[in-house]
């Protein structure tokens, strides 16, 4: 199984894809570390009415918030694309390109193959997705450091980024089990898809919330059963960012935090889930011809 | 012990296709070619046997373990008809990926890898990427991954397709220190000259189907042949065995006949026949059949048999 953990890290380092990802992940950081520093220093620049006072301070969290979690929002896109276009092409690829054959007659299982892909994109991702996420917040604490910085604690941090990783967890072993069955762009369209509906799900929950009807809360609570994407994603916010069941909190922290915390058992099933669909994924590929 | 043995391995797609009921033996340091025209089931057959494909029904064994096992693929190597190995390894760093999912020691693979790029002529070469190579190094370097673990059993299918004259007859070669080694050569090929030159034991298979299986001069063995010259210008009365007999030429007297049999034994009668009528013989040569004769008499065979069978 690590030898084929090692090919497959080889590979997507070796390859184009990687480069350009690592260049543009700079272009986004420095595109964030700008409207950062701009952002920190025009609203520092307003007046005492605006600086001093309560409302200054619901005006600092409003704007570090949106900042902060529309970089993070940004971040898990990035990612979760990533996520799944390396996983959809694990396998199916190589079948297409019958490189696989020569790999899969050597006295290995089906299953230490699947795994090995599954672990070597795994480790690569949630490496990528720890930097980034550590990135965004560095920058942010950093550029924004005079009035844009949030009281953030070490643990605090940690702990959502041990959330965040799970995102690609969930992703890749999704993609994977799609890849073990359909073609590429199948399995590309399928995951693009039900990632769109999990966010758009996650934001209906947002707003039942808020406005209190429980069929939207359901809505997003049945897309967060069948893709758990979401759900992690607002997890991550919520170790991050002061969460109230009120409109304030949603206000405060706008579209890309949630109101309310997604609980524990949410983030279980998201593993499980994950196990689950990587288990499928071995027993799928076991039994089709290559 | 046999190193390849199935029993009525077939395998189709939704019933269509693939190979069917086939059943062979081979033993151990014998090249065995496996013969076919393309799509006739040569790949299917060996890529059941590595367990890339899963077998519809029957059962196969290589070194006595089941097809699909891992244990079976512990000692074979392959080289597929469509050899595409990933474009930003080096040859070099093909073989080490593969050496180390063979298990050979750390300590050993240098010295593994250095001798079987020699053995593939891709010396100095290995160190380049797998998208600069040409078609030929590239099936080159996938000969070298073959035989990488040492293997037993080594499976070629259509090993020569990219490859150039000389590295055709190297390939022969190849083939040939292989078996001299004891080791069992399981070569699928589409071109008769290729197997006839190196293999000892031959089956021809045809839309999925094993129509013959034996020795390769056995199976050449389709019909005798003679070209014979007589001094007796006119239509001869041939015996009932002739199963066939065209007049070639005349010069003079002398007349080129084609004469076909049944059995080469039959030849000999011939030459008894003509001087018990006191015809003059100048000349007698066997002629060999042309390998694609050989090939389509079989086929034909089979086909007839088919026809017999379902009437």
């Amino acid at each position: 199984m690590w030898a084929i953990t090692k090919i497959t890290i080889h590979e997507v380092i070796s390859k184009r894809i990687f480069l350009f990802t690592v260049i543009m992940t700079f272009v986004f950081l420095s595109l964030y570390g700008t409207a950062i520093y701009f952002a920190g220093r025009e609203t520092s620049n307003m007046g005492p009415e605006v600086m001093e006072g309560p409302e200054a301070v619901l005006m600092q969290q409003f704007v570090a918030s949106q900042m902060l979690g529309a970089g993070l929002y940004f971040s898990s896109f990035i990612a979760s694309l990533l996520a799944i276009m390396s996983s959809v092409s694990a396998i199916s690829g190589e079948v297409a390109s019958h490189q696989i054959d020569t790999w899969l007659m050597r006295p290995i299982s089906r299953a230490q193959f699947v795994l090995g892909k599954f672990v070597g994109l795994t480790v690569l991702m949630m490496a990528y997705v720890i930097a980034l996420f550590f990135s965004v917040i560095a920058i942010h604490q950093g550029i924004g450091v005079d009035w844009l910085a949030l009281d953030l604690q070490p643990m605090q941090m940690v702990k959502a980024a041990g959330v965040f990783a799970i995102q690609p967890f969930v992703l890749i072993a999704f993609g994977i089990l799609l890849s073990t069955r359909m073609t590429t762009l199948n399995a590309g369209i399928i995951s693009i898809v039900l990632y769109g509906a999990a966010f758009i799900g996650g934001f209906i929950e947002q707003f039942g919330a808020v406005l209190e009807k429980t069929a939207l809360v359901n809505v997003g609570i049945i897309m967060s059963l069948v893709y758990p994407v979401d759900s992690i994603y607002r997890k991550m916010t919520t170790l991050l960012f002061v969460t109230t069941d009120s409109p304030l909190a949603f206000a405060q922290g706008g579209l890309f935090t949630s109101i309310s915390s997604p609980s524990n058992l949410l983030i279980g099933y998201a593993v499980f889930y994950g196990i689950i669909v990587l288990a499928l994924a071995v027993y799928s590929f076991k039994n089709r011809d290559v | 012990m046999d190193v390849i043995r199935t029993n009525s391995l077939t395998k189709t797609y939704d019933g269509k296709g693939g190979i069917s009921d086939i059943s062979l033996s081979i033993g151990e340091g014998t090249i065995y070619g496996f013969l076919g025209p393309n799509g006739s089931g040569k790949s299917t057959f060996v890529r059941t046997l590595l367990g890339l494909l899963k077998p519809t029904s029957g059962e196969g064994f290589i070194l006595g373990e089941p097809i699909g096992s891992i244990k079976s693929r512990e000692q074979a190597g392959y080289l597929p008809e469509l050899f595409r190995y990933p474009d930003w390894l080096t040859g070099k760093q093909l073989l080490e990926r593969h050496a180390e999912l063979c298990k050979i020691p750390v300590r050993q693979r240098k010295t593994r890898i250095e001798e079987v790029v020699e053995l593939v002529g891709m010396s100095s070469r290995e160190k380049g990427k797998i998208g600069g190579f040409s078609k030929g190094m590239a099936q080159r370097i996938g000969l070298a991954c073959a035989i990488l673990n040492d293997p037993k059993v080594i499976f070629l299918d259509e090993p020569t397709s990219a490859l150039d004259p000389i590295g055709r007859k190297d390939v022969r070669d190849l083939m040939v220190y292989l078996r001299d080694q004891g080791k069992t050569v399981f070569l699928n090929s589409h071109l008769l000259h290729e197997v006839e030159s190196v293999c000892d034991n031959v089956s021809i298979i045809h839309e999925g189907d094993m129509i013959a299986q034996g020795p390769w001069r056995e199976l050449m063995q389709i019909e005798a042949q003679i070209e014979i010259i007589t001094d007796h210008p006119e239509d001869i009365q041939w015996p009932s065995f002739v199963s066939h007999s065209r007049k070639l030429g005349q010069q003079g007297t002398r007349t080129t006949w084609n004469i076909q049999f049944g059995d080469e034994l039959d030849i000999p009668r011939m030459i008894h026949y003509l001087s018990e009528r006191r015809i003059s013989v100048y000349e007698v040569r066997q002629i060999t059949p042309h390998l694609e004769d050989v090939f389509l008499h079989w086929v034909n065979r089979k086909k007839e048999n088919s026809y017999v069978g379902n009437h």
